[in-house]
């Protein structure tokens, strides 16, 4: 099973990073990847497939600081 | 004669203001370079304290102005309105601790300029206010600089509990500060971006000084 943020996730597996991203609330440009402790940078999302087994982490930002 | 600040040797004035130091820290904090992204709330706060303890290189990075909206939390004065941040800002440190060398950069950061910006320090500061900004830093980051140790902040809006605000080590180089979830549209106030500042002052301060654990 996938797992999101510690999170079991059904149904993601086969799809690639960019169209799981897209689905979700936050935007994607404040989110980093962190796929099995590796950080998938931007220009390799599309051409990532997410596997059964995949630990993805989030790390998304939210405004504020400047 | 020899050379005087506010009448005092150098040397004493030097030496007077680190005696309150944690025993051993100076050596290390004076050899150290920041490198801080975002002179508003949050870097305005961390530039001061790590100037104040005497990190010896701070280079200060915003491409913004200091406007009136920004002294409800900001470290600049109604004076400085209208002025670059940094350029205020590396004014104010230097009457706090003259000993800190400080570069300033009027500058937006983006994915091609990291490399240049951030290259020479040891550690990177986030302290932008723009989510994506504090997005595509660490993205950038990561892939130029996979080992550098990275301190930023998330959610430190409204008048939210203080203790809600934490540090987590993300990974064996990320330290992120903050609520996590509170945004700015709710508005910013001095007090709890102080607390998420300090988070980020801190942690830098424990890594200058060997300390790798939240």
């Amino acid at each position: 099973m996938v797992t999101v943020n510690g999170e079991p996730f059904a149904k993601v597996a086969g799809q690639n990073l960019l169209a799981f991203l897209q689905q979700r609330k936050t935007p994607v440009d404040n989110v980093v990847v962190e796929l099995n402790g590796t950080i998938i940078h931007r220009p390799e999302y599309e051409q990532t497939l997410i596997k059964p087994d995949d630990k993805l982490e989030l790390i998304s930002f939210v405004g504020g600081g400047r | 004669m020899q050379p005087t600040i506010q009448g005092m040797a150098i040397k004493d004035v030097y030496q007077g203001m680190k005696a309150r130091n944690v025993a051993d820290s100076t050596d290390r904090l004076t050899a150290a370079h920041v490198a801080i992204a975002g002179a508003g709330g949050l870097g305005s706060n961390i530039a001061i304290a790590l100037a104040r303890i005497g990190v010896g290189q701070l280079t200060l990075i915003d491409f913004d102005q200091v406007e009136l909206s920004n002294l409800n939390r900001q470290q600049f004065k109604l004076s400085q309105v209208g002025m670059d941040k940094v350029t205020a800002l590396k004014q104010n440190l230097q009457e706090f601790n003259p000993f800190v060398t400080i570069t300033t950069r009027v500058q937006k950061v983006d994915h091609d300029n990291v490399t240049e910006l951030f290259g020479d320090a040891d550690i990177i500061c986030e302290a932008f206010d723009n989510p994506s900004a504090k997005a595509m830093l660490l993205d950038a980051a990561s892939e130029f600089f996979p080992n550098k140790p990275m301190v930023m902040a998330t959610g430190m809006a409204g008048i939210h509990s203080s203790n809600s605000i934490i540090t987590k080590q993300v990974r064996p180089n990320l330290y992120i500060a903050g609520d996590g979830s509170t945004a700015g549209a709710e508005g910013l106030m001095a007090p709890r971006v102080m607390i998420a500042a300090g988070h980020e002052a801190n942690m830098i301060t424990r890594l200058i000084l060997g300390q790798t654990k939240i």
